[in-house]
């Protein structure tokens, strides 16, 4: 997955104060108002609403505009970037083969690619027609590759150089298992070919071609001239990464100037051909100022013009923003969370038990502690909203299984699974479960509401509170710990692209159940879902791929993998003369459609 | 000095390659990454070495070359992100510190001479207050009251957003000035304090008895023969101040988003960049040795009875 | 020496307000100095000695300060002086070297500095190098060798009789009229002493400079003094010139001053006696003779009558005692002490009682 937990792991425990205390009251006033640009996304309870369709073509052209960011930008490198903030510059700067409008994360457009991807019959091969006349632009005018034209070489180096250690790409290994991939390090790839200079063939060693089809919006398919990226990448780490100026850009605009942590500057790439772009490219230049104080930033933004905030503004902003500028701030959705129940012990191998945990949970009060609704939904499944198949697997509303049915939790339908279980009282008196949670706010108080539910059913609940990345790297991602905990209290996930295979495979298929970095806390593994996954894994089409997905979702919810109970939001906020438009597969600006008034 | 270096490497070392809560390989590949890719990206970073191999490696590095290797979060080497701060944190070190002396000396002279007056009392009891005052509280109430963008009165152009000095020296100044009356605001107090009772202390030495004894005037005793001999405790402390300083002042850079080393050691043990956290700590460390031999020779300057 | 007196200290009482209650540090002294004359003001630590002469240039001023009586000096009362005034005469016509030479000297300055601060306060006009020239000169006059050379040292790279030698030097570099030396040899070893005491007789009398040596050692005074006043809680209890002092002391106390120093013609088996019992509080000073708590001859009427100043007998007038016990039996006392008789012994000799004070 990206880093959003990366952020998740820092940020968080800074501001969990003042979410804490901005929860209660932002509900409502965040859900009461409403404007143009925007529409309520289907009707959740006290759902707050997602931005929705873009600003009209005609927005005015040029101008600087000033960017604050909380969070330092990690690798501007597309190889080596796996940060939203990170994707954001990418997808400002280059042209990857596919990509998602702002408002569409349904739907990955064509981009270097002419044409949607083909898909051999046995789901091994994936051929892409590459544009022609997409052309490099460079700071240094006088570089060979100023001007040049890109090929599909530079799309096959991208993916070669992904492989070499310098680079160490998070993962092409994952989402595109290459014939000759597992012993790459930098060099040819068997399974890459470019029969001519604008055609691209990959060749897997198992029928991964449709998954991997969604997968080139990632900014590994970014094309990198071995020319320029080459001699860099010899050095370890890799100075493309360290300097992201030297890049080759294919986007609109160009890295002009960068220093780490402190301010990056984007600039018009005058190479740039907006006819072969649907990208309006509106401003003529960005100046980021990195490491704003959470607080200062957003009243900054909040006072003053020409400004956007890059990142997650702190609590106090986003509710005063809510009830004060409700048109200048939007929210995206941002994956989901649950709850882990461990599917090969007891008492959690009863599936009627994990009905039971799902029926008592109060994650209405989980809600609440987070910061309300101004900061996610309770969920009702496990595809978040934005992602295909969400709608499919019921939308906001869910899909109508009763113990999902009241967040606030239901003791009258958590007695009926549990005596359904064999417990003749509607409860497990005494019996002892292992629970680990994140010892720091707003997750320690959610994990806590997970106790208190769960010993509603009679259940004695042993919390162990630990820190937030010690929750994921010693307890709930590795398997031999997994086998011991009943209970993983905050689990949570966003998909690398908004594709339900990133972000239900991983989760729940019994095959992503491995020794180490393991994201299936519940080590849920039931054969009927593990066979729709492989299946609808193969699916081109955009249609039958979301139906069989929400299927599977529903199958999940069906069978209680695990408590699905939060989809993350996330608030941008910008200026009032800033006409900001989030693109919802990244969760964040993109500053290709942001305009100034 | 070399040798204080080394072990405070060491400790640091062994804090954060043998303790670590997060493995840094683990991180880099991101949560899903194969076992593979962690093995690869673990020996691209050394870490599949025995620990004393990572350790020669890294003095090695720093010895023969001013290495100290590359982030583990953004791939830059470590001396370069440390230079590229350096103008920022010493801007704002050296100006609070000329900020806060010049606040502390009137002060606590005063105070020591009008010892338990009304003036000392008001002046002792706000250093007090600016002591217990929280500086990234103090920050954003400077900000919310004056800074030109947010403040309720815009006086201060640019605080919050730092300028450097080579690009512009007015705007550069105005953005510190806010930074500075924040930082020193609970220094010169502590100085003030400490140098009332320094000096309070030096009033009653028999060589001011003579000094008064031979006919000077109330101002020549305080000054030339009192404050003279006081400042000896402060210099001491204000060697230490500077050296931490130096080493980062992560609140007020963070309240200002002033980009110096106290900001990037903060985003680094945030990311765990235990590279860059490493060559913060080394560097702290290094300006906090160098403020010492400082002091001791300032000491000397100070005071012709000490002798090196 | 005729006509009025260089200095004359007329009922000068000093009160410090402190916490605990206000202490009567000088409690209506008076005397005089005459030009070139010396005056020993002798007595234990807080007995005064050093509060009055402090006082009487104005050093002891502060907000708790009581001061009161009138110091006459050259015809002017140095006590209503505005404070500019106080200060030119302050190192200037009158000025003082203290016990602790090394803690009495910056230490941070070189002696030269300081010196020539000294000149530069009082004389105006004067250029810097005349100031060293003046510096050099009294260095050299006081006997440090190689004065040139030593003039830009600091403090602690002398020994501790040349520091007092550069203290001296400071004090002299204004031709003072009066030098009040407070415990000048008390820090120094016994031959450094000596030498001290010789130089500033000899600068007293080459230079007529009349001089107030405060010490709590008879034996200093008995050199080089005219007249020698002894001082108890803030009082003088007993004033003479040395010879008569010593030859036929009449108060107790300078009785105990007297057997607490070697003296060559003591027998040698003869025990060095102090003064037995502590100095009383000068917050709550004691009724009747204030020396009555640590009088082995105190008698029922001292503890409650305070006895006046006055002439020891008829006809000698020019020494004064603050004693109730009679004339002839302190004689007598002082004979049998004199002789190596303790307290009890020298009582049972003179016929009177005698009171055990506990140490």
């Amino acid at each position: 997955m990206r880093s959003k937990h990366l952020r998740a792991l820092t940020l968080v425990p800074v501001l969990a104060a003042s979410v804490a205390i901005g929860a209660c009251g932002s509900n409502n006033a965040s859900s009461s108002t409403s404007s143009g640009g925007t529409s309520t996304a289907s009707s959740g309870s006290g759902s707050t609403k997602y931005a929705s369709g873009l600003p009209a073509s005609d927005q005015k052209k040029g101008g600087t505009l000033k960017v604050l960011s909380v969070e330092s930008f990690q690798h501007l490198d597309p190889g080596t970037s796996y940060f939203q903030l990170d994707f954001t510059i990418n997808f400002a700067t280059h042209r990857a083969l596919y990509y998602h409008k702002p408002d569409d994360s349904t739907k990955a457009i064509p981009d270097l690619a002419d044409g949607p991807p083909q898909i051999s019959a046995d789901g091994k091969t994936l051929t892409v027609k590459l544009k022609s006349g997409i052309k490099y632009g460079t700071n240094d005018p006088k570089s060979p590759i100023n001007g040049k034209e890109v090929t599909a070489a530079d799309v096959k180096y991208a993916f070669e150089r992904g492989l070499n250690p310098h680079i160490a790409n998070g993962y092409e290994s994952i989402y595109f298992p290459l014939v000759g991939g597992a012993k790459a390090k930098g060099g040819d790839i068997a399974g890459i070919t470019t029969p001519d200079a604008h055609t691209i063939v990959f060749k897997f060693t198992k029928n991964a071609a449709a998954t991997a089809a969604k997968a080139l919006v990632l900014p590994l398919s970014i094309p990198v001239p071995k020319s320029v990226a080459g001699s860099m990448d010899k050095k370890n780490p890799s100075t493309y990464d360290a300097d992201p100026t030297k890049q080759a850009f294919t986007g609109p605009y160009m890295i002009s100037q960068y220093s780490a942590g402190k301010s990056l500057t984007l600039v018009r790439n005058p190479q740039w051909d907006g006819s072969t772009d649907s990208r309006p490219a509106y401003l003529d230049k960005m100046t980021f100022a990195i490491g704003a104080d959470p607080n200062v930033a957003g009243q900054q933004v909040f006072a003053s013009p020409g400004l956007l905030q890059l990142d997650t503004p702190a609590a106090p902003a986003v509710k005063k923003f809510a009830t004060q500028k409700p048109q200048q701030i939007t929210f995206s959705p941002l994956g989901n969370r649950w709850v882990s129940l461990n599917y090969t012990k007891p008492p959690f191998n009863n599936v009627n038990v994990r009905k039971a945990a799902i029926a008592i949970m109060d994650r209405t009060a989980m809600q609440r502690v987070r910061g309300g609704a101004a900061v996610g939904d309770v969920a009702s499944h496990f595809l978040s909203p934005g992602i295909p198949g969400f709608d499919e697997a019921g939308g906001m509303k869910g899909e109508g299984q009763d113990y999902v049915a009241n967040p606030s939790g239901d003791a009258t339908v958590a007695a009926k699974y549990m005596k359904a279980a064999g417990y003749a009282s509607g409860k497990a008196p005494g019996t002892s479960i292992l629970m680990i949670g994140d010892n720091s706010s707003p997750a320690k108080e959610d994990a806590l509401i997970v106790k208190d539910s769960l010993e509603k059913l009679g259940f004695k609940v042993q919390a162990k509170l630990v820190e937030h990345s010690v929750f994921y790297s010693k307890y709930c991602q590795q398997k031999a710990q997994l086998v011991k905990i009943d209970v993983c209290a905050n689990f949570g996930w966003l998909p690398d692209f908004f594709d339900p295979y990133a972000m239900l495979y991983v989760n729940f298929s019994g095959k992503a159940i491995v020794p180490v970095n393991g994201n299936n806390p519940s080590l849920f593994n039931d054969p009927a879902v593990n066979a729709a996954m492989d299946k609808a894994a193969t699916i081109a089409d955009d249609t039958a791929r979301a139906k069989a997905w929400g299927a599977i979702d529903k199958m999940l919810v069906d069978k209680a993998a695990a408590v699905p109970w939060f989809w993350d939001k996330q608030a941008g906020i910008a200026s009032s003369n800033v006409v900001s438009v989030i693109a919802k597969w990244n969760a964040d600006a993109d500053l290709s459609y942001v305009s100034l008034k | 000095m070399g040798v204080l270096l080394l072990i405070i490497s060491a400790i640091t070392f062994l804090i954060f390659y043998a303790l670590p809560s997060t493995d840094p390989a683990q991180l880099r590949a991101g949560r899903s990454g194969s076992p593979e890719l962690i093995a690869s990206i673990r020996h691209n970073l050394g870490l599949d070495k025995p620990i004393y191999v990572q350790y020669y490696r890294y003095v090695k590095g720093i010895v023969l070359h001013f290495d100290f290797g590359f982030s583990y979060q953004t791939d830059a080497p470590v001396r370069q992100q440390i230079v590229d701060r350096l103008p920022a944190t010493i801007s704002l070190t050296v100006g609070a510190v000329i900020l806060w002396l010049t606040l502390a000396f009137p002060v606590g002279i005063v105070s020591a001479v009008k010892r338990r007056s009304l003036v000392d009392r008001a002046a002792m009891g706000g250093a007090l207050l600016a002591i217990s005052a929280p500086v990234y509280w103090l920050g954003l109430v400077a900000l919310y009251l004056f800074s030109n963008d947010i403040g309720q009165f815009k006086i201060f152009d640019g605080a919050g957003t730092y300028v450097p000095i080579s690009q512009n020296v007015g705007t550069w100044f105005s953005s510190l000035l806010l930074p500075w009356m924040v930082l020193a605001a609970s220094f010169a107090a502590f100085y003030a304090r400490l140098l009332r009772s320094s000096l309070t202390e030096v009033l009653h030495e028999d060589y001011i008895r003579t000094a008064r004894a031979k006919g000077l005037s109330e101002r020549t005793v305080i000054l030339r023969h009192g404050v003279r001999a006081a400042i000896l405790p402060l210099v001491t402390v204000l060697g230490l101040d500077i050296g931490i300083l130096l080493g980062g002042a992560i609140l007020t850079e963070s309240v200002f988003n002033i980009p110096g080393i106290g900001r990037l050691a903060y985003d680094a043990i945030k990311a765990s960049d235990y590279a860059t956290i490493q060559g913060t700590v080394l560097f702290g460390a290094f300006f906090i040795i160098v403020a010492n031999l400082i002091v001791d020779i300032a000491y000397a300057v100070v005071d012709p009875r000490v002798r090196y | 020496m005729t006509g009025e007196p260089l200095l004359s200290v007329e009922d000068l009482a000093v009160r410090f307000d402190t916490e605990d209650g206000v202490v009567h540090a000088v409690d209506g002294i008076s005397y005089t100095v005459d030009r070139g004359q010396v005056l020993g003001l002798v007595g234990e630590s807080g007995s005064g000695k050093s509060v009055s002469s402090m006082s009487l240039m104005g050093l002891t001023a502060g907000r708790r300060t009581t001061i009161e009586g009138r110091v006459m000096f050259e015809g002017r009362d140095l006590l209503t002086l505005p404070g500019s005034e106080v200060r030119a005469i302050r190192g200037g016509a009158i000025s003082m070297i203290f016990q602790d030479p090394l803690s009495s000297l910056h230490p941070f300055y070189t002696i030269g500095r300081q010196l020539i601060e000294g000149v530069r306060a009082h004389q105006d006009g004067v250029s810097k190098k005349a100031a060293r020239e003046r510096a050099i000169e009294m260095l050299g006059l006081v006997g440090i060798p190689d004065p040139r050379g030593r003039v830009d040292a600091y403090p602690h790279e002398f020994s501790g009789g040349m520091r007092q030698r550069v203290m001296i030097a400071m004090a002299l570099v204004n031709e003072p009229k009066l030098l009040i030396a407070d415990e000048p040899t008390t820090a120094l070893d016994v031959t450094v002493q000596a030498q001290i005491l010789a130089l500033i007789k000899r600068l007293n009398e080459e230079l007529d400079m009349a001089v107030i040596l405060i010490t709590h050692d008879l034996g200093v005074v008995a050199e080089i003094a005219d007249e020698v006043a002894v001082m108890y809680a803030g009082r003088i209890v007993e004033q003479a010139k040395p010879e008569a002092l010593f030859e036929a002391p009449e108060h107790p106390y300078t009785w105990g001053l007297l057997r607490s120093i070697p003296r060559l013609d003591t027998p040698r088996d003869q025990e060095l006696v102090p003064v037995a019992g502590r100095p009383p509080s000068l917050i709550n000073r004691p009724s009747g003779c204030h020396f009555h708590t640590r009088c082995p001859y105190v008698r029922e009427a001292h503890r409650r009558i305070d006895p006046p100043l006055e002439p020891v007998a008829l006809g000698q007038e020019d020494h004064v005692v603050r004693c109730l016990l009679p004339h002839e039996t302190r004689l007598e006392l002082w004979r049998s002490l004199e002789s190596g008789a303790d307290a009890a012994a020298a009582g049972r000799a003179a016929g009177t009682e005698v009171t055990e004070i506990k140490a």
